[in-house]
């Protein structure tokens, strides 16, 4: 196993869409933090009263940024299959569960790492930025609140990482898991949200992205407030999805020709 | 060594590889031969584990290929040498190959230096010509030191100093006391560089023999103004026979003493009996002939 890790992670920084991917999540976590502090730092041009954490903004754009981190993690399993090297890679770690979990414990790491830094520097941001004119905002920036919200942060970015890992390999095709795993993280719910229905929406709170949200006691995000359930909850229902797309991605390995 | 044993795969109603049962032996360079479509590339690919056989078993030193710790350094594998991620180094490449059966950094550089890619190693993949995509392919086979070799079709798409160089590497590998298995479709290639021959057609195996006896088995030539006639004889007397001209017959799978001594029986006169030195190339044609896939019959 520390071998077939080892393996993947040499091919992981081996190749040059790795480096884009983490610097364009990096640059959309950044980006999309500001963009949302400076939204939830105003109520109709009059300034914000209510306290806010400076994490709060970088939950929001945590939404939009995991795409990058998606295509990473995506590419990790689709590049195999595109270009056949999949192949090479069963010849050298034959044991097909060993291959998946491999990859899967290579993206992790690499995945929270990269949600945490990334969100560590969109808070400092929110925080300069809403204690400045014209927000003058009673934003915070509290250590120990602070460091709990970027581990969860950093645990859902791992926590989609491997469950595009399992798509991915479920799907094969990097249109296949791309589609899948944004129909589940963004596109889904959006549109069930929009249907009005509440059956519909109540059911749909469990998808991955509201699991997401409530896992990191987002407050103020498009549901238009804080999640129905307990961030214990909302982990439990992010590690069903991941685990569910790995196990579908694992069924798919075994049973089928390389 | 590597065992096969009954080993059938479907795809469908097509049967790819039709219950093939052989032994490819060390020491030796064997020759795996067939059309375009006999299902060589997926009885290498059932060998090494990545295709699952509907019957039949593959084993490689006695065991298959999965339950093989560390594989690469007991088989090393050349199927498409394109199968690289385009944006990756030769060198990352086979790093990453290392790493994973626990083989050391420094046999990434002697690999390398053995196919003569030192100097392109820092190339990315993508960029490499198909020689050098070959080379580098036959470098990831190499860099276990296995006791067993399959390359499939290794000569596509090499100069000929490029096939040379395999011939050699072939011939140095089985001498060395390895198991060498090498597809390929053309005979000619195989008659020189193969100890024994494989041969199947449509998934079957057709002959599984030395290289000698495969040449030596030729074919009788005949030519007697009662053509029709003799035929009739000699299959009569379970010779194989077919008819290439007004008076012309080829016979085979018996000796020239015996269809001359059954023309003699019939009283039939013979105006040439003659044995064929039939080159490889058309006793693979003549083996093959009923189980072309593709291809036109002339
Ligand atoms: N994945 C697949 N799905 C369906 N049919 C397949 C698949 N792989 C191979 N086949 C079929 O199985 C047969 C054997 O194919 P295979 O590639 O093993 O032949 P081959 O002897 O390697 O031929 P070539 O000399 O052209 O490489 C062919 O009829 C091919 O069309
Ligand atoms: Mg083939």
């Amino acid at each position: 196993m520390r071998r077939a890790i080892s393996a993947e992670w040499v091919k992981l920084w081996s190749v040059r869409s790795t480096w884009w991917c983490l610097m364009g999540a990096a640059a959309l976590m950044v980006l999309a933090s500001v963009t949302v502090a400076a939204a939830l730092g105003s109520h109709n041009g009059q300034p914000r009263t209510e306290r806010l954490a400076a994490t709060e903004p970088v939950v929001s754009a945590a939404i939009f940024a995991q795409f990058a981190l998606v295509a990473l993690a995506m590419l990790v399993v689709t590049s195999e299959y595109s270009s056949g090297g999949i192949r090479v890679a069963l010849q050298a770690t034959p044991i097909r569960g060993r291959l998946l979990a491999a990859k899967a414990l290579v993206v992790a790491p690499v995945m929270f790492v990269t949600g945490v830094v990334s969100g560590a520097v969109g808070a400092v941001l929110t925080y300069v930025l809403l204690r400045m004119e014209p927000f003058r905002a009673p934003v915070t920036l509290a250590a120990g609140e602070t460091v709990g919200d970027l581990v969860r942060l950093g645990a859902f970015c791992a926590l989609v990482g491997v469950l595009t890992v399992g798509a991915g390999a479920a799907l094969r095709s990097a249109a296949g898991t791309l589609t899948v795993v944004f129909l589940l993280m963004m596109g889904l719910p959006l549109l069930i949200m929009m249907t009005g229905a509440p059956a519909l929406i109540d059911a749909s709170m469990r998808l991955p992205m509201f699991a997401g949200l409530a896992f990191m006691e987002s407050v103020e995000n498009m549901t238009g407030g804080p999640m129905p359930y307990a961030a214990g909850e909302g982990l439990a229902w992010l590690l069903v999805w991941t685990a569910a797309a790995l196990a579908a991605g694992y069924v798919v390995l075994r049973r089928r020709d390389a | 060594m590597i065992t096969l044993r009954g080993l059938t795969k479907r795809y469908g109603a097509r049967t790819a590889v039709d219950d093939l049962t052989l032994e490819v032996r060390p020491g030796a360079v064997t020759g795996f031969l067939g059309p375009n479509g006999a299902g060589k590339s997926t009885t290498m690919r059932m060998i090494l584990g990545l295709d699952r056989p509907d019957a039949g078993t593959a084993l490689v030193g006695g065991r298959p290929y999965q339950k093989i710790e560390n594989p690469l350094r007991t088989v090393g594998a050349l199927l498409d040498a394109r199968a690289v991620h385009p944006g990756r180094s030769a060198r990352a490449h086979l790093l990453a190959l290392a790493r994973s059966n626990g083989i050391g950094r420094a046999r990434v550089g002697e690999v390398l230096e053995i196919v003569g890619m030192d100097r392109a190693a820092g190339r990315r993949a993508g960029a490499l010509s198909l020689g050098m995509s070959q080379r580098l392919g036959i470098a990831a086979a190499l860099l276990g030191d296995p006791a067993v070799l399959m390359f499939d079709e290794p000569v596509n798409g090499l100069d000929p100093d490029g096939v040379r160089w395999i011939r050699r590497l072939m011939r140095g590998l089985a001498d060395e006391g390895r198991t060498v298995f090498v597809s390929s479709h053309l005979m000619s290639e195989m008659q020189l560089t193969a100890d024994h021959l494989v041969v199947i057609g449509r998934g079957k195996l057709i002959v599984d023999a030395p290289l000698g006896e495969v040449v030596a088995a030729s074919a009788v030539r005949i030519r007697s103004p009662h053509a029709g006639d003799l035929a009739v004889r000699l299959r009569a007397a379970g010779v194989e026979v077919s008819r290439t001209g007004e008076s012309q017959l080829v016979a085979t799978g018996a000796s020239t003493e015996r269809i001359g001594d059954l023309a003699h029986e019939a009283g039939i006169r013979l105006h040439e009996l003659s044995a064929q030195e039939a080159s490889l190339e058309q006793a693979f044609h003549e083996l093959t002939a009923d189980s072309t896939e593709y291809g036109s019959r002339v």
